[in-house]
Parts: C-alpha cells; sequence; structure tokens
C-alpha cells in the first residue's frame, strides 16, 4: 500500500483525488447553498464557526505532517544509505547524456541486482527517466550539465525490457532519446 | 491616454469589448488598463487556437518541429502577453480607483510597449524556428545554434523580446504599484472605493510587487549579461558566470516560481476584495479580516524558499537539506491556502453571496485554485517528485495554476466592466461561460494529471506509444470546452448593454467598487 502510494504516479493521483474531491463537493455546497437561498445572513454564531476553523487546521496539518514523515523512507537519499548499510554490493553504471543519445557503462543486469546510477549530461538539460516494463516511471533524474552528477541506487525486482526516455525538454529529437535496459532472471 | 482610447476604438472585434466609457471623466484609471486588456484577450485567442493545436499535431501524426513550435509559442502567449497583461490591466484600474491616483505617467505605457513588443519579438522568432520552450531550458538556446536547430538571428530575436517581457514584469509593473500605492498624489475624483494597505484586498497588492522586484532582479541581471554579449557590446570573459547553466537555471526558477505565487498572493488579494462587495446581506466585510491576511502573509513568506522543489531530482547536486527545505515550505504555501478556504467559506457561510456572473467567475476560478494546488503540493514532496517531475503532471499544474488565476482576474474584471466601458454583460451568458470554463478547465486538468500518473513526458512530440493518446484526446475536447468558454464571453462582452439601458442587477451595475 506505502509501495503504491509513494512509488507510483497512480499513488500520487490516488491522494490527489482524496484531497480534492471533499473539497470540492464542500465548497460547491457552500457557494451553492448560499447562493440559492433569499439573500440573508446564516443565523450560524461565531464561536461554532472558530471551532470548525481550528478542527479543521488541526487536521490539515496533521495530514501534512503524516503525508512527509511516511515518505521521507522513500527518499533516494534513504535508500541509498539503507543499500549502503545493508552490504550489499552496489554496481555502477555511469550514464552520459547528449542530444539525443545514451552512453551507458552497462544496460544489462540480473534481477534482485543493486545498481547505482551516475549520470550527467555534456551539453544542454537532459533527463534520464527510468521506466518499468509496465510502463511505470520508477524515477527520474535531471541532468544539468555542469552541477555535478546526479545519482540514484536502484534495485531491480523484475525481468524484462526497461525503457529510458529523457524527460527534460530538449529540443528538435527529444521525443526520440531513448533507450533500453534489459534485466533477466538471476541464476540462482 | 488618448492613444490608448483611439486604439481600443480602432480595434476591430476586441475594440469593441473594452470601448472606454468617456462620459464619466475616470479616463485616468480606465483608459490604459482597457488597452491592456484588449491586448491580453487578443493573445488569449491566439495562443487557444495553439493550444487546441498541440493535440491535434498529435493525433492526426504532423511533424514534431510543429508541436514543438506551438507548444513554445502557446505557453509564453498564455503565460505573459494574456496572463500578466490581464492581471496588469485589471489590477491597476482596481488600484487606481481604490487609491485615487491616476494609472498614466511613463510607466504604464511603458510596460504595455514593453510587454506587447516583446511578445510580438518573441513570436518572431519562434516563426524563424527557435523552439524552447517558455521555460527557456537554458543552455539549450545556445547549443540549438550549435546542433543547426535555429540561427543565432533567432536567438538574439528571441532574446530581445524575452528582455522587453522581462523588465515589463520585473521592473515597470512593480514600480508603478509601489508609486501608486506609497507614493503619487491622492486625486478625490478618481477615489471610487477606499481602500488602505491593512485591508487584506489591497495588502497582496503590495507584496506581490516586492517579490516581483526583488525575486526577480537575479535573472534580470543574468539575462541581461547575456543579451549584452548576445549584441556584442560585452566580451564573453565577462558574462561567462551569467552562462553557466547552473547560474541561469537557478535564477529562472527563483523568478519563474515567485512569480506564480506572486500572481497568486494578487488574486487571492483580489478575490478578498470582490467577495464581500457580493455577500447576500450587505455586510461588505470578510468573515475575519486579520485571518485573510495572515494568510497572506503565510504564503508570501513560505513561497519565497520553497523553489528548490523544481530542482529534486537532480539529487545529490541539490543539497539534501534545501530539498528538505523546498518541500517543507511548500506544504507552508498549503496552510496558506487551508486558511484561505477557511475564510472564503466562513464568509460566505455566514452572509450568503449575490451568485452574479463576476463572482461566481471568482469563486471557480478559486475552486480551481485549490485543485491544483493540492497537485502542487503533491509534486513537491522529494518522493513523490522522482516519479512525476518532467511528466504531464509537471504540465498540468503549470497549466491549471494559470488557468485558474486567469478565471479569478476575468471575474474580477465583470466586476469592474461597468466602471470601465459603462456597460454590462448578459448574466446567462456570464453564467454560461462560467459552467463551461470550470468544466473545461477542471476536465483538461484533471486529463494532464491522470496523463503524467501514467507516465506520459511532458513537452515530448510523441504521444502515440504506452496508451498516451487517450489522454490526448481527453485534453483535446477539454480544451475545446474551454475555448468555446471564451467564445460564449467574446461573445457577450461584444454585446453587452449600456448600464443606463440595462436592468440594474445589484453590484455588477454599480458605478464604484
Ligand atoms: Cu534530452
Amino acid at each position: 500500500m506505502q509501495e503504491f502510494i509513494y512509488q507510483s504516479g497512480w499513488g500520487a493521483f490516488t491522494v490527489l483525488l482524496l484531497m480534492q474531491i471533499p473539497f470540492i463537493l464542500f465548497f460547491l455546497f457552500v457557494v451553492f447553498r448560499q447562493g440559492s437561498k433569499k439573500p440573508s445572513p446564516s443565523p450560524t454564531i461565531d464561536t461554532s464557526i472558530t471551532r470548525l476553523k481550528n478542527i479543521w487546521m488541526v487536521a490539515v496539518v496533521t495530514i501534512f505532517v503524516v503525508i512527509n514523515v511516511v515518505s521521507i523512507k522513500y527518499f533516494p537519499s534513504v535508500v541509498e544509505a539503507q543499500a549502503e548499510a545493508s552490504g550489499l554490493e552496489i554496481h555502477p553504471v555511469n550514464v552520459t547524456a547528449e542530444s539525443w543519445s545514451y552512453d551507458i557503462s552497462q544496460t544489462e543486469f540480473k534481477v534482485g541486482q543493486t545498481v547505482r546510477f551516475t549520470a550527467k549530461s555534456t551539453d544542454t538539460v537532459h533527463g534520464f527517466g527510468l521506466y518499468h516494463p509496465t510502463g511505470k516511471i520508477l524515477f527520474t533524474m535531471m541532468l544539468i550539465p555542469g552541477i555535478g552528477d546526479a545519482s540514484l541506487v536502484h534495485t531491480f525486482k523484475d525481468s524484462g525490457t526497461y525503457k529510458i526516455r529523457c524527460l527534460e525538454y530538449c529540443g528538435a529529437s527529444h521525443h526520440e532519446m531513448s533507450d533500453e535496459l534489459v534485466v533477466t532472471a538471476s541464476s540462482n | 491616454m488618448t492613444i490608448a482610447i483611439s486604439m481600443v476604438r480602432r480595434t476591430p472585434f476586441f475594440g469593441k469589448m473594452f470601448n472606454v466609457d468617456t462620459s464619466t471623466g475616470l479616463e485616468e484609471i480606465n483608459a490604459w488598463p482597457a488597452l491592456m486588456i484588449m491586448a491580453s484577450f487578443i493573445w488569449l485567442a491566439v495562443s487557444l487556437l495553439l493550444g487546441i493545436a498541440l493535440p491535434a499535431t498529435q493525433i492526426l501524426e504532423l511533424d514534431s518541429s510543429l508541436f514543438y513550435t506551438a507548444m513554445t509559442a502557446h505557453g509564453a502567449a498564455m503565460a505573459f502577453p494574456f496572463i500578466f497583461q490581464l492581471m496588469v490591466g485589471v489590477g491597476l484600474h482596481r488600484i487606481g480607483g481604490c487609491v485615487g491616483k491616476p494609472v498614466t505617467g511613463i510607466l504604464v505605457p511603458g510596460f504595455f510597449w514593453f510587454m506587447n513588443i516583446g511578445g510580438i519579438l518573441f513570436t518572431i522568432a519562434i516563426l524563424m524556428g527557435l523552439k524552447i520552450s517558455y521555460a527557456v531550458m537554458y543552455p539549450l538556446p545556445v547549443v540549438g545554434i550549435q546542433t543547426g536547430q535555429w540561427s543565432m538571428t533567432s536567438l538574439i530575436i528571441g532574446f530581445s523580446g524575452i528582455a522587453l517581457i522581462l523588465v515589463s514584469v520585473i521592473v515597470l509593473y512593480p514600480v508603478q504599484i509601489i508609486k501608486m500605492l506609497f507614493f503619487d498624489k491622492q486625486r478625490e475624483e478618481l477615489l471610487l472605493s477606499p481602500r488602505s494597505l491593512k485591508d487584506p484586498g489591497m495588502l497582496g497588492m503590495a507584496m506581490a510587487a516586492f517579490v516581483l522586484l526583488i525575486m526577480g532582479a537575479p535573472l534580470l541581471t543574468v539575462a541581461s549579461a547575456v543579451l549584452l554579449y548576445l549584441y556584442n557590446i560585452l566580451p564573453f570573459a565577462w558574462i561567462a558566470w551569467a552562462a553557466d547553466p547552473t547560474v541561469f537555471q537557478f535564477v529562472f526558477y527563483i523568478f519563474a516560481h515567485n512569480l506564480m505565487e506572486a500572481m497568486a498572493i494578487m488574486i487571492i488579494s483580489a478575490v478578498y476584495a470582490t467577495l464581500p462587495l457580493y455577500l447576500a446581506d450587505g455586510t461588505r466585510k470578510l468573515y475575519s479580516d486579520r485571518i485573510a491576511s495572515l494568510a497572506l502573509w503565510i504564503l508570501l513568506v513560505t513561497s519565497v524558499t520553497s523553489f528548490f522543489h523544481h530542482f529534486f531530482t537532480m539529487y545529490p547536486a541539490l543539497p539534501s537539506a534545501l530539498a528538505y527545505h523546498g518541500n517543507i515550505m511548500s506544504y507552508g504555501t498549503a496552510i496558506g491556502a487551508a486558511l484561505t478556504i477557511f475564510t472564503i467559506s466562513a464568509t460566505i457561510w455566514k452572509h450568503g453571496i449575490r451568485a452574479e456572473p463576476g463572482l461566481m467567475a471568482v469563486l471557480m476560478g478559486f475552486v480551481l485554485y485549490i485543485l491544483d494546488g493540492a497537485s502542487a503540493i503533491i509534486t513537491s514532496n522529494i518522493s513523490w517528485s522522482f516519479q512525476l517531475h518532467g511528466t504531464m503532471w509537471q504540465a498540468g499544474h503549470t497549466m491549471a495554476v494559470l488557468v485558474a488565476v486567469s478565471m479569478m482576474w476575468i471575474g474580477v474584471l465583470i466586476h469592474h466592466y461597468p466602471v470601465i466601458t459603462g456597460r454590462v454583460i448578459d448574466k446567462a451568458s456570464g453564467n454560461w461561460f462560467v459552467t463551461l470554463y470550470t468544466i473545461g478547465a477542471i476536465g483538461a486538468g484533471t486529463a494532464f494529471l491522470a496523463a503524467g500518473a501514467a507516465g506520459m513526458p511532458r513537452r515530448f512530440a510523441s504521444w502515440n506509444q504506452e496508451g498516451w493518446m487517450v489522454y490526448g484526446y481527453l485534453i483535446l475536447i477539454f480544451g475545446i470546452i474551454l475555448t468555446l468558454s471564451f467564445v460564449v464571453l467574446f461573445i457577450n462582452l461584444n454585446k453587452s448593454k449600456e448600464v443606463a439601458s440595462a436592468v440594474p442587477s445589484g453590484p455588477s451595475s454599480m458605478p464604484a467598487e
């Protein structure tokens, strides 16, 4: 569940709808109820509105804190630190992006292999977006030339062909800037 | 001033919508704003067609260069010559009437000419082949020349246009606001609806002016340095620091992010000012001015440094501490928004509203703004950003915030329309505009976000893969509904009736704010 929420676009979309739908229902109710009535003030007294304000603000702050605290687990820096602490071998892979292709030091991997992608661009801003064989984005990196390498640790969980796409607009053939990684089932 | 009035009168179709009422003696607060608003609507019409062209080129499988041309022109025209100019036109008129000071002088026409000539120059450069998206993507403009994608001439023309627009947004408009709020002499006959800076409806206008001036200054410096090199005035060694992609990217987002926040502060301020005028029980006060002002202060303080959320995915080049900071500050802006939701809901609940089209446009624009805010804070979380950055989610957020802000400004415009033109719009048709616009905006916005969730990249001329085209069709359909809403509005404004001959219908026919 947590994995779905924080590690996929549709998880983010679900959280989005959970915020949007209650708001839109509530606000439209307030607007249309108070806009369609005869012009007269509602008898509501201020103390009950003040209490609602306090409940509302406490709820908002709580939701924000929970969302952000739980998300820390999925920060790339945390994932990297965990991989290092577990003593796993982290396989280094170097990526150089240039309009409109990638130079990748290794493109074939085994399931279960943990890899550190270290990427840079030599000309303009490019992206390195890694797509799972199902079409889901696993992560994207923004490569600004001259700022230093971007780097991310990832463990391949499934076999198949992973697509790489540039997700930062980089000119006429931006949409053709892509590559592939092949992950096969581990032999043991 | 007379130039502005005659330019409006001589413009076919659009001129008729904003023909200034010269019988009231208020030309000093009406003339230039009317011209700016009219010009913004012309840019809007062009960029709506370009927006429709984006999914259309993909569905019809046309050449990718058409997509990137339309993309660059659409984004640039919408953000600056349309929305920013509309906001300045309506905003200056509003402030003029609230503080009793004329909207004339050098800065006002200066803004108009810089913005529109800048927009035209940038458009010419795009037609010459410069396709850099409205985010410039520096150093792409330079790399594009090296790789033969466009010419040096197109770059010089394009950057000259951008520079004129930046000067108008970062210098001319904020200085004019500061001049009117703090310096110019008040004139009794121009004072329609007095407001002081203690009023949240005026406070936000001042805050936004300072934000634009201060947060824009670094970008203006860097852009000027690059431009002076392109003009062969400075040698490269002198501007090499400015040509560093890292420097440019940071100053760009410090500005671009705060530009959006400044626009949000201004429009929320205008909403706080407009809502009380439509309260059903005749009270002309918000539920609480103090909570309203607090929301603006929170928005101001937290938004300034939340721009780091644009850079999460360059990890570890962006230090983690700055990433956390950007993450937390972004959610801080949402605390401000939560207080605004409270103030507006409580005000409506307590006093009831008269549901005129102007107010309904403001309120539905506010709905769009909050819906978009939810998408914004989600991608401003570090973990989610790695799945969503660079996808259609981001494009949808940018589009939705601009669509929301422009609807609120159009609502404020409808409110002030009788003072500017001496005419009122048709109520039923006004409601049709609000309805179509809301449906189109929510539909298109949601389609973009779903596309992003599905992994569809933004600014990407190859939609026909991975089942993404379904989002392309949805964007086209809702884009057409959005466009239709403007057709309804344009017809309504063209057929508006004189205040005297129209049936009085509450605040929209009242001369003062
Ligand atoms: Cu690229």
